[in-house]
């Protein structure tokens, strides 16, 4: 029974998406084309990006200030008059943003993949993802040769990787983004999902997870990058999610009631939203994966959490990005890349709370917010401050950056005005204190075509960017990044 | 991830232990084998000679290669003319499996004859068979 409503759902969408291409209104064209609107933020690249000076635009760099910001996000979604089905398919391109004596610089670099090679030689989007059907063509002898390698990168023993939820990491030089492999990290682990949202305990231990659905892989690393376990985990449902996370003893997978009910390509159209069933919360024990506890708590959708803390009483709380439903990832995020924006429920930053007693509730700031980042020193410690971006209105991208203050419960915001499509910041600290730190992020400014790099003080983030620099080119939006120091 | 088990199925099924050459046919099949990234263990070789063999029957011959360079040879003596399929993995570590990992994806190479594409499973026998004619054929297949 499930099979011929998820066959009719299935062709349902793909007559949809057939009706929609026949009925493109100009504005949907214009919207698709056009220099100057969000259109630019999922256009492509068409090739690597030297190394060049950023132009500094206002402010100066801090003399203390030290480091190197890469980023990674899809930048090549069209050939052949072909376009990617969504913005999570396109190929990866890193950037790296290095900051040191008073001047900034970019180089940015198409991570090499068998899935780019194969689409450059057939001029075609052939490779199926996410939410791209498979093309003439297309070869899938396992989860990589579909490897976009376009959504985080890892700093982990001195490596540096961009990561793909569904395949391994890739293996890039810090310094050119030249591409070295996937990294296997033991033979019997190749073509092992390793998620692009792994998380970092204070002294460099990584966790992360592994295919998501009811089989999900739990990672460990040891501080210094080498592999230390690996354990296949029975989640109890066959949730989609994209990140996961921990406290100091615990991981915490969130499991929404948006399901794989098929597994068919494109992905998200094997995937049903059951709200009825309400949205779960797994909590394991790092130390014996096999003891769990669950919580219950009314459905959402989500894409994104924050680092969680236990406190004495055995009360666990992290925040997350919490959505009404998975419109945006299911629908929304597929049409930009044909210039259309479909309006989505917004991500609203959110504390869950699982109580010692088994229940578990929400606390809402009524705040919209994506891509939360935070004091890695803090991980799995109580923190006061969530860095989100925030400010969605009239394109499907944000336009400010945030830092909210769970004590306080109030944002210090910076708006970057309606022509600036704001990506990810990290938090990085330059003193002993949570907010003794700076944002550090990217934004695209669709006036100056032109994506800039701005350095905000975490103190005083409505006083605006300390330093913006502007790189001679636009690039596309990205989704994650990590910061080296030094 | 589902169909990637098919796929396994399909390959790691049907490897049986070495069958004995069957005689004095005219044809013979030359199997070159390149692009072998590990120097070492053993290329396991099935060739089935109809599209349900090949879908699920029993190979007609195999082999056993021994690898200690990228590229290896072996020789299939006194085969019907006729068409042909050949499916095959590297056995890196020598344990006569063909390696998986805990997702049950393969872990060793892996390749048809043609380098016919796998794409969500194995591929078809009218993508993977050749023709074998009388006297010398080779068949050159890349591991990756």
């Amino acid at each position: 029974m499930s099979f011929e409503i998820n066959r009719r759902a299935l062709i349902n969408s793909t007559l949809a998406t057939l009706a929609t291409s026949a009925i493109i209104t100009p504005e949907h064209a214009l919207a698709g084309a056009a220099p100057g609107t969000w259109a630019m933020g999922v256009a492509d690249t068409e090739a690597d990006i030297p190394l060049e000076t950023l132009r500094l635009i206002s402010g100066r760099l801090p003399a203390a200030f030290a480091g190197t910001l890469y980023r990674n996000g899809p930048a090549k979604f069209r050939r052949g008059g072909q376009t990617s089905g969504h913005w999570f398919d396109g190929d990866g391109l890193v950037r790296r943003f290095h900051l040191a004596d008073g001047k900034a610089t970019l180089n940015a670099r198409f991570v090499d993949t068998p899935k780019r090679r194969l689409e450059a030689k057939l001029n075609a989007m052939v490779q199926p993802g996410f939410g791209t059907a498979r093309g003439q063509g297309a070869v899938l002898a396992g989860p990589d040769d579909a490897n976009a390698a376009n959504t985080s990168v890892m700093m982990s023993g001195g490596e540096l990787f961009a990561l793909h939820e569904a395949g391994s990491p890739s293996r890039l030089n810090p310094e050119t983004l030249e591409t070295m492999g996937f990294k296997t990290f033991r033979s019997d682990l190749k073509q092992m999902p390793f998620s692009a949202h792994p998380r970092v305990e204070p002294d460099g231990t990584v966790w992360n997870f592994g295919g998501n659905g009811k089989r999900t892989a739990i990672w460990k690393l040891k501080s210094d990058g080498r592999f230390d376990r690996l354990q296949v985990i029975d989640a109890g449902r066959q949730s989609y999610f994209h990140d996961f996370t921990m406290t100091a003893r615990h991981i915490i997978l969130v499991l929404q009631p948006w399901l794989h009910e098929k597994f068919v390509f494109p992905m998200s159209t094997g995937m049903a939203w059951r709200p009825e069933i309400g949205t779960q919360v797994l909590v394991l024990d790092k130390d014996d994966l096999t003891k769990r506890r669950v919580f219950e708590l009314p459905a959402f959708s989500f894409f994104h959490l924050g680092d969680g803390w236990e406190e004495k009483d055995g009360t666990i709380r992290f925040d997350g990005c919490l959505e009404a439903d998975p419109t945006f990832g299911q629908r929304s995020a597929s049409a930009l890349l044909r210039g259309e924006h479909i309006s989505s429920p917004q991500p609203i930053l959110k504390q869950i709370i699982l109580h010692p007693t088994g229940t578990a509730s929400l606390a809402s700031t009524g705040v919209s917010a994506e891509f939360p980042s935070s004091d890695r020193r803090l991980a799995g410690s109580a923190r006061r401050f969530t860095a989100h971006v925030t400010g969605y209105r009239q394109t499907p991208f944000p336009h400010a950056v945030a830092l909210w203050d769970w004590k306080r419960g109030r944002d210090d915001r910076h708006d970057f005005g309606d022509h600036q499509l704001v990506e990810e910041f990290l938090l990085i600290p330059n003193g002993a204190g949570e907010r003794d730190g700076w944002l550090i992020g990217t934004t695209l400014n669709m006036q100056a075509q032109a994506t800039e790099l701005h350095l905000l003080d975490a103190r005083r983030i409505s006083a605006g960017p300390v330093a913006t620099w502007r790189a001679s080119v636009p690039l596309p939006i990205t989704f994650h990044g990590t910061f080296k120091p030094g | 991830m589902t169909n990637f088990k098919i796929l396994i199925a399909a390959i790691a099924l049907n490897m049986p232990a070495l069958a004995a050459a069957s005689g004095s046919e005219p044809a013979k099949m030359i199997v070159a084998l390149t692009g072998i990234e590990a120097p070492t263990g053993t290329v396991m070789i099935a060739v089935f000679d109809s599209e349900a063999a090949y879908n699920g029957g029993k190979p007609i011959r195999a082999a056993a290669v021994p690898v200690s360079a990228a590229t290896a040879q072996t020789v299939l003596e006194g085969l019907p003319a006729g068409r042909y399929a050949i499916k095959l993995f590297h056995d890196v570590d020598g344990d006569g499996k063909m390696g998986t990992n805990p997702f049950g994806m393969p872990t060793e190479p892996f390749a048809f004859s043609n380098n016919a594409a796998v794409n969500m499973g194995p591929p078809k026998w009218a993508d993977a068979s050749f023709e074998v004619k009388a006297g010398a054929n080779t068949q050159t297949i890349t591991i990756k």
